[in-house]
């Protein structure tokens, strides 16, 4: 089976049912999507296919149809996404085991969505579940990624 | 700040350090019992003095030793360390080093000393230098727990700081021929009246033939460069990259993911099983037994998982009351001389207090820890030695408890700790471990990673305790007389330390702690007494403890008892509160709020609570809106005193999220037994708070306490009462028992 | 409020699965008869399979059922929006994944976001059917204006060729399915259609 991640071609040798998170960090070594409920409750595994946000542990590897961006094709350490400064100029994360995902889910939704309200942020991250209570500042950063994206 | 590429540059120095070449400093060196163990990796010919600063020639390392779960203390104690030493975080490698007895946690015994934490006289001191001498001596426990690190290593570690820097001006001073007075320090190197920059890691040879020098003033708060100012926390940018590894993502050469399954009655015992549906699935490689249960070894997570649910179970009965009704009627039955755990508390005369009497029960129920990261552990056992890549908060005791299954002297036993995905007390448990040890020990030269499934997770969980609580209230001319609180409880320290083969004599103190200790020496007549029980589901450490529960059912009984006497929730509390910093919180969240009582117009209410934990005080007001699609959050504030602020951004964090944590279970989370098991499965049962419902949290801190504290576990306490009390400002229902979604709607 | 193009996930996965449903509908059938199966068929209509997703002016998803407890708005603060497919907030996509081959526990894990050979969403505003009466539900179908302009055969063909409702009656995990089955209920439909579509009275 082929799949792109992040632009890279890989070739794995996987059950079709086998969830696209599964392959990625225990086939391809690609850690920075986490697993934490494996039901689509948590959101740390989102990804984007094709550039929209997906529950990796919820899409069958031989469901996939399009390219797959993770948090290590987003952004890297010196190349930040503008999503990826602004969380890092809020100082989000506590443990940072969701941040992935959320940061995943925010990109998203400020490329639907480029100036979000309360609501919108609200709506779209809603399935990201924090366990150490980043919200108000996952909030503020969204607001301020919208800034640097409107500037850019 | 510093810039994004500064810290873009940043690496960590994860696990043990390969030094080549060095030298380390520490105060501790001339009153420290125990070796330095930095000096095993240390080449032939280097010197080094304590545990938590080394330099070479290339480097300066500082040592944070302190588990990391989230609160943000791997950047604090390297921040503690820099400040004296004179150096920017950007020019340092920080790692959590390896566990060793010179880390022992000096602050941890001190509130067993059975003196409420707000108590400086010079006899609690007494006892608890004494404790903390004791554990010393008797079990030197290396711990990250019960909101101590910062009182551990606040003074230590800026020695550390200081020291080194002295050391290294004096090798400076040597080299240059110019006398220590004329040197100063900046950024990593000593500079000569000249300008010349030494780096300290050119001078680290010439360091390590010298004794450190321990004669050391720690500066004022008032001159320090970045502790109390906004920092970086250290691991900002890897977090926000997905290039932080967690224990969960550690990947090692021919590895093997593995996951098991153990009685979902926890303590119950395997009677049989059958896996060979299991066996022939793909990539299936061993099925082992284990204690209690059974691992899928295979050759990934998914398939070792969709696996061990391929295996049929016979398991035996729980060896508690199968069901949750049978849990709280025995609970109702312990308020009796036979179960007392101890009248903590005694003022006055509360049955001959004057007043009318109000009452109330109230319940705080099992709840799951669920730190979004899955427990897990990789380890590798070979002939001469073990590695263990795991995130844990008892560093030394996992190393004994792998060194007892693999059979090794305890010294060849290595944990590497790492990066927790939250914690809440879960990986304050030593079950993973022990299963991963098992799975690794039979699995020799192949190291393998376990990783229970977020359905083992819950079902495994020890979760928080369940409490019940009986207040009598008696309110006289307008102000509240008398509280006689009675709470009923799980001993969580008999049953987390019993499974560590630790017994606890004595009281548990977890079981009135928060309420016993209310600093209110204005309340003439107030007992407090606590009833034991080690007959229930077995339970553990979460978050805040003993506070969680028993702040809720305190600050409830208080909140009736003044409504009842139509005092101010506010205004009553400051009159009650004897404590100079307790009512400075007070003051402080009623002057952040604009405080004007608790009914603020038709259908919103406001509630305020107070907690004291780990010695902080903290007040929360919470404002809600009985809308009608259910009860809105719509503000809450918080003050809370810390003694120093070391880095106001992350203790703001901590401050929020330590809230959202508070009122998230307090809404809607709950574990119930049925059939011996727990229900709640996943995050769609017990999901805690989600964005939407979080309203703006603002945070004030105050530094008014004598002493510093830290600020894992105290702003949860107070939440969930303050949530309760504005519910009731809001709709005149009173709710007694958590999680509140049982008894009102939320939106 | 932008709209993404959707043209990559809009595409329904080339599926297999299209059902063998006999869509013969009876010769006769009494009114009588026609109102014994609208019964049958407002059991169906109004179990939380079917009702879930029909949430009218709202576009909050429902969870409710035997497996739900109490009924509540779909968790996480679900919004299918005025497209009824999440796309102004979140897809229903993002979680509720499209399965392209009949893996044969796609939906065996309790409690997982379901998945379907289609694209999930709502039904649309005019279907409105959460917490309505039986005979609300029979006028509303009955009515061109709010089912979708189809005559009864139209409504069978349609339970033929939307795959989400097949969903319904093999939901996966610990869910209740839809009562009967698929062809006894698309036999119902032909039947009521058959004997005038009669709504009860009472």
């Amino acid at each position: 089976m082929r799949l792109t991640v992040n632009g890279t071609e890989h070739e794995v040798d996987v059950e079709p049912d086998m969830p696209l998170l599964w392959v990625l960090r225990d086939e391809l070594n690609i850690t920075g999507p986490k697993y934490g409920c494996g039901i689509a409750q948590c959101g740390a595994c989102t990804v984007h296919v094709d550039g929209f946000a997906v529950r990796s542990c919820q899409l069958a590897i031989g469901d996939l149809q399009g390219d797959v961006t993770t948090i290590e094709g987003l952004g890297t350490p010196d190349n930040l996404h503008a999503v990826q400064e602004a969380w890092i100029e809020q100082q989000v994360a506590q443990c940072g085991y969701c941040q992935s995902g959320q940061i995943m889910q925010a990109a998203d939704l400020l490329a639907a969505n480029p100036t979000p309200s309360d609501e919108d942020i609200d709506a779209v991250m809603g399935g990201n579940l924090c366990r150490c209570g980043t919200y108000p500042r996952i909030r503020a950063a969204v607001h301020a990624a919208a800034t640097k994206l409107q500037g850019a | 700040m510093a810039s994004l590429g500064k810290i873009a540059r940043r690496t960590f120095l994860i696990g043990s350090a390969a030094i080549a070449g060095g030298v380390a400093f520490g105060v501790y060196a001339a009153r420290q019992p125990f070796p330095n163990p930095n000096l095993d990796d240390l080449s032939e010919g280097s010197a080094s003095f304590n545990p938590w600063v080394i330099v070479d020639n290339e480097r300066v390392t500082l040592i944070a030793p302190h588990a990391d779960k989230g609160q943000g203390v791997f950047s604090t104690q390297a921040a503690l360390i820099a400040e004296e030493l004179d150096i920017e975080l950007d020019q340092v490698e920080v790692s959590f080093g390896m566990p060793d007895q010179a880390y022992f946690n000096t602050a941890i015994t001190e509130a067993a000393a059975g003196f409420p934490m707000y108590d400086h006289s010079p006899t609690a001191e007494r006892v608890r230098g004494f404790l903390g001498g004791v554990a010393k001596l008797a079990i030197p426990m290396m711990a990250t727990g019960g909101s101590s690190a910062m009182p551990d290593v606040y003074t230590k570690l800026r020695e550390a700081g200081a020291t080194a820097r002295e050391t290294l001006k004096l090798a400076a001073s040597e080299e240059s021929g110019v006398p220590v007075a004329d040197l100063r320090t900046e950024r990593g190197a000593v500079i000569l009246p000249d300008g010349t920059e030494l780096p300290y890691t050119a001078l680290a040879a010439r360091a390590a033939t010298l004794a450190p020098v321990t004669d050391v003033a720690l500066r004022d708060p008032s001159q320090w460069r970045m502790l109390g100012q906004p920092m970086d926390r250290i691991d900002i940018v890897q977090k926000s990259t997905g290039t932080l590894p967690y224990g969960i993502d550690f990947r090692t050469d021919d590895m093997r993911f593995a996951t098991v399954k153990v009685n979902p009655r926890q303590g119950g015992a395997m009677n049989g099983y059958d896996a060979s549906a299991a066996e022939a699935m793909p990539g299936v490689e061993r099925i082992i037994e284990i204690t209690g249960g059974v691992a899928v070894v295979a050759n990934n997570t998914w398939r070792a998982i969709q696996a061990a649910n391929a295996i049929e179970f016979d398991w035996g009965a729980a060896p508690y009351p199968a069901d949750q009704a049978a849990h709280w009627e025995h609970l109702a039955g312990i308020f009796d001389d036979e179960h007392l755990n101890a009248e903590a508390r005694v003022e006055g005369d509360v049955e001959a207090a004057a007043g009318e009497e109000i009452t109330g029960e109230y319940r705080s129920p099992y709840i799951a820890h669920a730190p979004l990261e899955p427990l897990n552990a990789t380890i590798l056992v070979t002939e001469d030695r073990v590695d263990i890549w795991t995130g844990h908060q008892v560093q030394q005791f996992v190393e004994q408890v792998v060194a007892e299954i693999t059979g090794h002297e305890v010294d060849n036993v290595h944990l590497h700790n790492q990066f927790m995905g939250g914690s809440f007390g879960h990986r304050l448990e030593f079950d993973f471990i022990r299963q991963a040890a098992e799975i690794a020990h039979q699995m020799r030269g192949t190291p393998v990673q376990m990783t229970y499934s977020r359905e083992e997770d819950f079902v495994h969980d020890f979760p928080r305790h369940i409490t019940m609580g009986r207040g009598v209230a008696k309110v006289l001319d307008g102000q509240v007389n008398a509280l006689d609180v009675q709470i009923a409880g799980q001993s969580v320290m008999r049953s987390q330390m019993g499974r560590m083969g630790l017994s606890l004599p004595g009281p548990d103190t977890q079981l009135h702690e928060g309420a016993w200790d209310a600093p209110m020496f204005n309340l003439p007549n107030f007992r407090v007494r606590s009833y034991l029980t080690e007959a229930l589901a077995p339970v553990s450490s979460w978050r805040a403890v003993g506070a969680g529960p028993n702040v809720f059912i305190f600050e409830s009984l208080l909140d009736e008892a003044i409504h009842a006497a139509g005092a101010d929730p506010l205004e009553e509390r400051i009159r009650l509160m004897g404590h100079d910093v307790s009512v400075g919180v007070l003051e402080a969240v009623g002057d952040m709020c604009s405080w004007n009582g608790a009914n603020i117009g038709e259908g919103r209410g406001r509630g305020v609570a107070y907690g004291f934990s780990f010695g902080v005080a903290v007040a929360t007001v919470v404002e809600v809106t009985n809308t009608d699609g259910g009860i809105k959050l719509d503000h809450v504030w918080v003050a809370a005193d810390v003694g120093r602020v070391l880095d106001p951004v992350n203790l703001e964090n901590l401050a929020q999220g330590g809230t959202v944590f508070g009122l998230g279970h307090a809404i809607n989370c709950e574990i119930t037994y049925a059939d011996g098991m727990a229900e709640q499965t996943n995050y769609h049962a017990h999901e805690g708070m989600r964005i939407w419902q979080c309203p703006p949290i603002e945070f004030r801190a105050l530094e008014n306490n004598p002493k510093i504290r830290g600020f894992g576990e105290p702003p949860i306490p107070p939440s969930a009462p303050a949530l309760g009390n504005a519910i009731f400002a809001a709709t005149g229902q009173r709710i007694r028992e958590m999680p509140f979604n049982k008894h009102i709607a939320f939106v | 409020m932008k709209y993404r193009l959707l043209a990559a996930t809009i595409v329904i996965a080339a599926s297999p699965l299209l059902a063998e449903v006999d869509l013969t509908p009876p010769e006769s059938a009494s009114e009588a008869e026609g109102l014994e199966a609208w019964a049958r068929i407002y059991e169906v209509a109004s179990h939380p399979r079917c009702s879930n997703c029909h949430t009218g002016e709202s576009d909050h998803p429902m969870w409710s059922g035997p497996s739900y407890g109490q009924a509540r708005p779909h968790g996480m603060n679900i919004r299918a929006g005025e497209s009824r497919m999440g796309v102004e907030y979140i897809p229903c996509q993002a979680c509720h994944t499209t399965m392209s081959e009949d893996w044969e526990n796609a939906n065996a894990m309790p409690h997982t976001a379901p998945r379907v050979p289609m694209f999930w969403q709502l039904a649309p505003v005019e279907a409105d059917w959460f917490g309505r009466s039986s005979i609300e539900i029979c006028e509303q179908l009955r009515d061109p204006e709010l089912n979708g302009g189809r005559d009864t055969m139209a409504l069978a063909e349609h339970l033929d060729h939307d795959l989400i409702l097949h969903w319904a009656w093999n939901p996966g995990g610990n869910r209740e399915p839809a009562p009967y089955s698929l062809q006894e209920h698309v036999d119902d439909i032909l039947i009521w259609g058959v004997a005038g579509m009669p709504c009860p009275e009472s």
